[in-house]
């Protein structure tokens, strides 16, 4: 699993983190029962401050999306279902930047929900922007 | 991925005392460091001596010179230690600055230490030259031991041109085994003395210099001031200050060669040869007296020296 | 102080109005100083803030003219071995001691001095950093010394962490390395670190603290998030000839060609600012969180050009 942090993103470190295990989750790049990274390696890798990690784990472990295997480290739970759960807090989490983005920039939901079928009709055919449905492959467009 | 070889640290809680070392532990760590940190010296050092050796052995081979036990207190074991300081310390420890200390020892004690450690090896080094010099008598055809005879003046004579065979009387001396710890005190002595200096100063050549310069203006003024005011004793004062620091009974001389420097000079007699004539008999007691006195300036020199250094919360 | 996190909790390093003078010069001037236990904290600033000296009076290498420090309750002055015993330094300079020492040999060395010395350990970073054991100190180069002085500091794993431009001298690829090994260090075990670096986008994503030094005054000092919630970039829409307020101390300010519109950095609550803003005559466009390198320097003065 590969996680890259973007310090401009307006999310604290450690979402980005739960964020980018719950999009693995989803596009079938962790799977039920994959090893993850323990705190040492993945704060190694990113450089990251290890309570940064820890705080990622706690959550994702909190939601009962990991769990910890004694002496052999951190592991996806068995009967994860990324699905719903997964999807549902991934979207949310869009929908919430999104509206503050708006209310900042003085603009309303009415104004915004409207635009967004509408870049979206837009943007459609093109791979960075089309989302992958569950039980879908990704292809190449 | 396998787990690092090392341990990783499980969550301690803070020790009651923090982790210092013990001053055993640092002592033999300085003076093994000491000792690779004067590997250098001591190969220059050994150049020297082979040097002087051959030397020596050339000028009794050669011309038949003969050394003999009253030569062995030299100037060379004070000059030894006088410069052993300035081999041992960096600019960085002088300054307050240096990798010394960050160490977690307590810094006054910490230069302590370390001036022992040097003082350690210099010991054994001037263990090698009391070994050294007893070879070269022996192989230039010299005696080893005591009792000697000395050439003594009978009586307080100009010592200018040659001298009359008879204003001299022989003299036995038998100074006592305390004699082969000379060059040891005098080394300690003057080690001492330089670590007070090298520690206690940030420039210690400009303190030398400085000193120098500083007797060189005195001696000129008072000469002035003395003709001037026609006073001798003013003229004569720097003079009389520098007898009384090396040449006085008690003086660095005692010191360094129990006074076998400077009470002997090589004469010439009116028979043409050349003998070592002495003013009077030196006496092993005030080179003890000598060594206390200036053993307990070093000392407090060094006391002062290692406080510059010392851990205070004020500048 | 602008700005203070005023936690509770343990300070594994506190200083009460520390000042110190060289000359005429102010090195630090009523500093007070609070590292939180296990904080990793960035300290910033330009040359001769006072970042070095600072250092310097932990260790007690200097001394302050007035005021305290203490390393985990320990004073710095009179406890000076104890708090000693407890704190990895990595000094401003580098020069290593003992130039006719191998590198091993000086490890060797130092391990004497900490009881808790890990050997396997020091091995691990010695070979990660690429020291070379046999290598004589004194032919060693700045960032050969540099790598050294980390594993000299790291490998007792002491809970304290002083260091004073570590990864300066060091190419980009050392760098990264030395930063990846940090990270790996802080997940081993409980530890603080203050770090003083003019590379602050590298420690981006490992600081949790962060304070700014301004000629030996500590202008600003709080959590990174705080930091960066205070601190923001506002993209303006503003008449022709338009200021910022002067009590806004709005800095890093650019205008485009045409005049109308600004982009500025502003510390302050977003929603005060924005109003402020507003009754001045701007329109606020866009407000973006800066990074943690931008938004430091938004203390700092800016160059006279």
């Amino acid at each position: 699993m590969l996680v890259t942090l973007d310090p401009r993103d307006e999310r604290p470190l450690y979402v980005q983190i739960v964020d980018q295990v719950r999009r693995a989750l989803l596009d079938g790049t962790l799977r039920a029962e994959d090893p993850l990274p323990s705190v040492r390696e993945l704060a190694g890798q990113l450089v990251v401050n290890p309570r940064t990690v820890s705080q990622a784990y706690r959550e994702l472990e909190g939601e009962g999306v990991i769990y910890v295997r004694r002496g052999q480290g951190t592991f996806v739970a068995p009967t994860i279902h990324p699905d719903r759960r997964e999807r549902r807090a991934l979207v949310r989490g869009v929908a919430e930047r999104a509206v503050v983005e708006a209310r900042r920039n003085g603009l309303g939901v009415d104004e915004l929900v409207p635009m967004i079928w509408e870049v979206a009709a837009e943007g459609e055919g093109s791979p960075s922007t089309s989302a992958i449905a569950p039980g879908e492959e990704e292809g190449v467009a | 991925m396998t787990a690092p070889a090392f341990r990783t640290a499980e969550r301690r809680a803070r020790p009651a005392r923090p982790p210092v070392p013990r001053l055993r532990a640092v002592l033999m760590e300085q003076i093994r460091a000491a000792g690779l940190a004067l590997r250098g010296t001591a190969l220059i050092v050994a150049a020297l001596v082979a040097l002087v050796t051959l030397v020596a052995g050339l000028q009794s081979l050669s011309m038949g010179v003969v050394r003999n036990f009253y030569e062995w207190p030299t100037l060379l074991p004070g000059l030894m230690g006088v410069l052993l300081p300035v081999a041992m310390w960096a600019r960085d420890e002088r300054s307050g600055q240096g990798y010394l200390w960050t160490l977690p020892v307590d810094r006054r004690q910490h230069a302590f230490t370390k001036v022992f450690a040097g003082w350690v090896w210099l010991m054994a080094g001037i263990a090698l030259f009391a070994l050294w010099r007893p070879v070269l008598t022996l192989a230039s055809g010299g005696s080893v031991l005591p009792p000697e005879t000395l050439h003594v003046l009978a009586s307080q004579v100009a010592l200018a041109g040659p001298l009359d065979q008879t204003t001299l009387r022989t003299v036995p001396w038998a100074p006592g085994p305390l004699i082969w710890f000379v060059p040891f005190t005098a080394a300690t002595a003057s080690y001492l003395l330089g670590s007070a200096l090298v520690l206690g100063s940030r420039r210690p050549l400009r303190w030398v210099i400085g000193t120098v310069l500083a007797y060189a203006i005195l001696s000129v003024a008072s000469d002035a001031a003395g003709a001037q005011l026609r006073v001798g004793w003013v003229a004569d004062a720097p003079g009389g200050l520098l007898h009384l620091l090396v040449e006085s009974r008690y003086g660095l001389d005692a010191l360094l060669t129990a006074r076998t420097g400077t009470l002997s000079t090589t004469m010439t007699l009116t028979t043409g040869e050349r003998a070592m004539v002495w003013r009077a008999v030196p006496d092993l007691a005030d080179w003890r007296i000598a060594t206390v006195l200036w053993t307990g300036v070093g000392l407090l020199a060094l006391w002062a020296a290692a406080s510059r250094h010392r851990e205070q919360r004020r500048a | 102080m602008i700005y203070t996190d005023p936690r509770i909790g343990d300070y594994a390093v506190a200083t009460h109005g520390l000042s110190k003078r060289y000359g005429r010069e102010s090195a630090l001037h009523e500093v007070d100083l609070r590292v939180p236990e296990g904080a990793v904290y960035v300290l910033v600033g330009v040359n001769g803030a006072g970042k070095s000296t600072l250092f310097k009076v932990l260790m007690n290498l200097e001394r302050p003219d007035a005021g305290t420090a203490e390393v985990f309750g320990l004073d710095t002055g009179r406890d000076g071995p104890g708090v000693r015993a407890q704190v990895g330094y990595v000094p401003e300079r580098q020069d290593a001691p003992y130039r006719s020492m191998t590198c091993a040999r000086l490890l060797q060395h130092a391990a004497a001095f900490y009881p808790e010395w890990d050997h396997a350990y020091a091995d691990h970073l010695t070979r990660a950093l690429g020291v070379r054991p046999q290598a004589r100190i004194g032919g060693l180069s700045k960032g050969q010394t540099r790598r050294l002085q980390l594993v000299l500091a790291l490998a007792y794993r002491p809970p304290l962490l002083l260091l004073d431009e570590p990864t300066d001298g060091l190419d980009p690829v050392v760098r990264r390395r030395a930063l990846t090994l940090l990270a790996e260090h802080l997940a081993d075990a409980p530890t603080t670190v203050v770090i003083s670096t003019h590379h602050i986008d590298e420690l981006e994503s490992l600081a949790d603290h962060v304070g700014v030094l301004r000629d030996g005054h500590l202008v600003a000092q709080m959590a990174r998030e705080e930091l960066q919630r205070t601190v923001r970039s506002y993209q303006l829409e503003v008449p022709d000839g338009w200021e910022a307020p002067r009590e806004l101390q709005a800095t890093g300010l650019r205008r485009s060609s045409a005049g109308r519109d600004v982009r500025c950095t502003v510390v302050g609550d977003e929603r005060e600012v924005t109003r402020r803003l507003a009754d001045a005559g701007a329109r606020v466009r866009q407000v973006s969180k800066l990074a943690l390198e931008d938004a430091a320097l938004a203390f700092l003065p800016e160059d006279p050009s």
